[in-house]
């Protein structure tokens, strides 16, 4: 109709009019409005593509789509570890069966057996590794070998024992200003205070040729044992088929070494965590000062960095250690011409020198230390190709150890850095299931192989007092007491046959299938109908009877979703409390504006404007600023998420922000969600801020244009 | 025939807990054509009779019949309606919307109504600013004009519609009595031009001596009613 059109353009005009009459009140509100939709924006954009950094990380290093576990299990599944530690799981018995029904259900792709747990892993001191190297020598010539090579090797790696028998008494003697030699341990002390005395002393290594086997004993029983390095780790690893593994999540791969090969035991040490934990502490310092330089932080102004550059004056001993004389005499060397240092000074003082670093040198001398000392010590505690002994407490309570040779590193694309994707390490299933203490095949077999041979008879548990104690508990006891010699080479010679043995066995797909695991990682050919088919999947558990719970990947990743959970929540409330002060302050201005214009609006009524015309007319004036500053805003958030990603992202400064972002940094994505959310959001806020000060200005009365003004 | 029409109308406002009466017993006639004057002292009920007549108040009880509706039976809505199509209003205060220019001011009450095609209306609106003698101003805002420029506007916006009776509410007491007599003028002209009726308050005697008619009210009650040549002389 055209009364109704011609209205509302004077409607609008006088609007508009009334806008740009109080240009400080529309820029106020304007600028609250802007702010606000400037948050949105940006926090909707940075979330999105958290949310999206996330979903890669958790999708493609361990989480896939769908994630199944034991329903009975006392914990929820949780990839990353919860806060309490790694969750108590019932392990899925067979999961071949699992695999077969689940195979079979619509959009799942694959079934990726996983069994996560944490478990010790022994690394060697340098002492131990010495002494290794020395007795395989000394083995050989007690087996009456001459070769001249070998004569020469036990020579260094005699004097290398020496060395750091000596550094130890040196490490050991400033100890012995601080111990209380009145105490309750004093004795003990004392007496390793005689024996390092001995095994320090030339009467001792003059000897060494006379009974080199009563040497050796005598020095990795007693002194061994005095050196305070440590000698394990923790490593956290998932078991599972190492094949599949690699084809569902292709964001993994090999960092350094090899692939484990197919169907052989095997382990594949998390890259990141070999370099937090495996890496020679000074070299990993020298490292994350470079890394934060690069960044653009400085010695002299940080104090991390400072921190660390003292640590590693303090450090230096590790290496000094680990240099045979040899070794010892090269480095000095090149680091003397390297430094420039005066000639004479011992490595020591090279060392130091090398450790003392600023701003200026650090370049040089970070490059100096990778070249010169690097190549001549052991920079990981584990490297590529090393026997590794992992043990765990079982299910059974007691500890299983497994040796498992490391094929390589494992990283994961675009998250290498991170502190939660990087620190996995990637183990063979039938280790995990030996470790889990479940009981394979090989087991049982080596289990009655052992029982045979050491003629141990199965005794019910009520009856074993009897047994023991009872009659015919004699002929039991009588067997090992007259034996008073070890036979050194049959003791060994069991377990280590049975690693080589083991290591080098291939299992068939079946052997792995069949078995235990912990949970299964779901891959689907098309995430996109993710929730359908967790019911599908739960419903086909349910129909085969294989009490399984399916968790999607978000939930499966514990703590991390959570963290994502919570990010949200807090950009959530924040809004909220700021459209809330938002929506008072506009509400209160709109509501002073209408007080003074009620003659106005009253001379309007009486005119003949209808009710609601100036319940639109209000309206219209904080709708328009709303919309007007709202875009603005939105323009403003997209300008904004433009120059972030020119400049190279949010950089990620902690392992969890690493994971979340997939990346070094996270690069904001503008998404239309966002705008369009941005704009709702303050459209919203507008109409309810303004709503009650229109309804205010409809209930002025005409008689209000009436009244005189005094 | 009379274009209002009240009848025993008592109106009392409520000031605080006390009732307060404005109105008591008022019956009162007005044909068309009139140019009629309102006369009583300050508080005495004058401008709660014109709101009455105006519609833009309603009584406590009687009746008022304005081009022969009664008021009393009218929803808000269609009092909003015979406002904007039988009643003008020019207000002491002027009441102009202060971020219209004076064309738009005048042409308010005509994009209401919503019933005129564009170039009618603007010469219509056009051709009364001339009439009231600011055709010139047209572009101004109502702050760039002085009182009687802007009493002016006024009167245009109120007879803009044609309506049947004008409502004025001490029109003058905001001018100078020069500027007021030239606006009493002007409202007169109009009067004898178009035949609208023409009712307006005033306690200034110069004024009410333009009136063809002078009701004089006081303590809410109608005193007597005179009639005068109108010529103010």
């Amino acid at each position: 109709m055209g009364s109704s059109r011609d209205a509302f353009r004077i409607l609008l005009r006088i609007a508009f009019r009334n806008l740009s009459a109080s240009r400080v009140r529309t820029i106020i509100i304007g600028l609250i409005v802007l702010t606000g939709s400037l948050l949105v924006v940006l926090g909707t954009s940075a979330l999105a593509s958290i949310d999206q950094g996330m979903r890669t990380s958790v999708q493609g290093s361990l989480g896939g789509h769908l994630q199944v576990y034991n329903a009975a299990s006392p914990d929820p599944l949780e990839l990353y570890g919860g806060l309490r530690g790694e969750s108590v799981l019932e392990p899925i018995v067979d999961f071949a069966r699992v695999k077969e029904v689940l195979s079979k259900v619509k959009n799942v792709k694959m079934v990726v057996p996983m069994g996560i747990d944490q478990a010790m892993v022994a690394t060697g001191s340098v002492i131990d590794i010495a002494l290794e190297r020395l007795r395989s020598d000394v083995r050989r010539l007690e087996a009456g070998e001459e070769d001249p090579v070998l004569l020469e090797s036990y020579r260094a790696h005699l004097s290398h024992v020496r060395r750091i028998v000596s550094l130890l008494k040196d490490d050991l003697s400033h100890a012995r200003v601080i111990v209380d030699l009145q105490g309750r341990e004093a004795a003990e002390r004392k007496a390793e205070w005689a024996d390092l005395t001995r095994a320090a002393s030339d009467e001792f290594w003059d000897g060494f040729d006379r009974d080199r086997y009563g040497a050796l004993e005598f020095l990795e029983n007693k002194i061994a044992k005095l050196s305070m390095e440590n000698a394990f780790t923790f490593l956290r690893y998932v078991g599972t088929d190492v094949d599949q593994f690699f084809e569902a999540f292709p964001l993994a791969e090999i960092a350094e070494g090899e692939m484990i090969p197919r169907g052989h035991r095997g382990i594949l040490v998390g890259k990141q965590y070999a370099e937090e934990w495996l890496k020679l502490k000074n070299a990993r310092r020298l490292d994350q000062i470079e890394e934060r330089r690069a960044r653009g932080k400085k010695i002299a102004r940080d104090e991390d960095l400072q921190r660390w550059v003292k640590e590693n004056g303090s450090g230096k001993k590790e290496i000094l250690l680990q240099l045979d004389p040899v070794k010892a005499e090269e480095v000095a060397a090149l680091l003397r011409r390297g430094l420039k240092a005066p000639e004479g000074e011992d490595l020591e003082a090279l060392m130091g020198r090398l450790f003392d670093t600023t701003d200026r040198d650090f370049d040089e001398k970070y490059q100096l230390f990778y070249e010169v000392v690097a190549p001549r010590i052991r920079l990981y505690s584990i490297n590529v190709g090393d026997l590794i002994t992992i043990k765990a407490p079982s299910k059974s309570g007691y500890f299983s150890s497994v040796n498992v040779k490391v094929y390589g590193f494992i990283q994961f694309r675009h998250v290498e850095k991170s502190g939660i994707a990087g620190m996995m390490s990637v183990l063979d299933l039938m280790s995990f299931r030996d470790l889990y203490g479940y009981m394979t095949k090989d087991k049982a077999e080596e289990i009655a192989a052992i029982k045979k041979s050491a003629g141990a008879k199965e005794i019910e548990r009520d009856q074993a007092e009897a047994e023991l104690f009872g009659e015919g508990s004699a002929s039991l006891l009588g067997g090992d007491t007259r034996q008073t010699r070890i036979d050194e080479s049959k003791i060994l010679g069991g377990p280590r046959a049975r690693a080589v043995d083991l290591s080098t066995r291939v299992y068939s797909p079946a052997e792995i299938e069949h078995g235990v695991a912990l949970n299964a990682a779901l891959i689907l050919d098309d995430p996109g109908r993710l929730a359908r088919t967790q019911k599908d999947v739960q419903r086909a558990s349910d129909e085969a009877g294989l009490g399984l719970k399916v968790l999607d990947w978000e939930t499966a990743s514990g703590v991390v979703g959570q963290f994502v959970i919570m990010l949200r929540i807090v950009l959530f409330v924040a809004l909220f409390i700021f459209f809330v002060v938002a929506l008072v302050i506009i509400n209160n201005a709109m509501v002073m504006a209408t007080l003074q214009r009620v003659k106005e609006i009253g001379t309007m009524r009486a005119i003949g404007a209808q009710r609601r015309f100036v319940l639109l007319m209000l309206l219209v004036e904080t709708v328009t600023v709303g919309l007007v500053f709202g875009l603005l805003g939105a323009a403003l958030g997209g300008l904004t998420v433009a120059v972030v990603r020119a400049a190279g992202g949010i950089p990620a400064t902690s392992d969890m922000l690493n994971f979340l972002f997939a990346g070094p940094a996270l690069f904001p994505t503008l998404g239309l969600g966002a705008v369009v959310s941005s704009l709702v959001s303050v459209v919203l806020v507008s109409v309810l801020s303004g709503f009650y000060p229109a309804l205010l200005a409809m209930r002025v009365t005409p008689v209000e244009a009436m009244a005189t003004e005094e | 025939m009379a274009i209002v029409s009240v009848r025993d109308v008592s109106k009392s406002y409520m000031l605080g807990k006390t009732v307060v009466p404005a109105l008591r017993g008022v019956t009162l006639d007005i044909d068309r054509g009139e140019f009629l004057s309102i006369a009583g002292p300050s508080g005495s009920g004058k401008t709660t009779l014109l709101n009455l007549i105006g519609c833009v108040d309603t009584a406590t009880s009687g009746t008022v019949l304005v081009g022969e509706k009664d008021t009393r039976r009218l929803t808000e809505r269609q009092l909003t309606d015979l406002r904007l199509h039988t009643i003008g209003f020019i207000f002491q205060s002027f009441n102009l919307v202060q971020v219209l220019s004076v064309f738009q001011n005048v042409e308010f009450p005509l994009l209401l109504q919503g019933s005129l095609a564009r170039r009618e209306r603007e010469k219509r609106v056009m051709d009364l600013l001339e009439a009231v003698g600011i055709g010139g101003y047209r572009r101004h805002r109502p702050s760039e004009l002085s009182g009687g420029q802007r009493q002016r506007v006024a009167v245009a916006r109120a007879l803009v519609t044609r309506p049947a009776l004008v409502l004025a509410d001490e029109p003058t007491a905001n001018l100078d009595s020069q500027t007021g007599g030239t606006i009493i003028d002007l409202m007169k002209e109009m009067n004898h031009r178009d035949g609208t009726t023409f009712i307006f308050s005033t306690h200034d005697p110069k004024v009410m001596s333009h009136a063809s008619a002078v009701i004089r009210i006081a303590d809410g009650q109608l005193v007597g009613r005179e009639e005068l040549n109108g010529t103010g002389d």
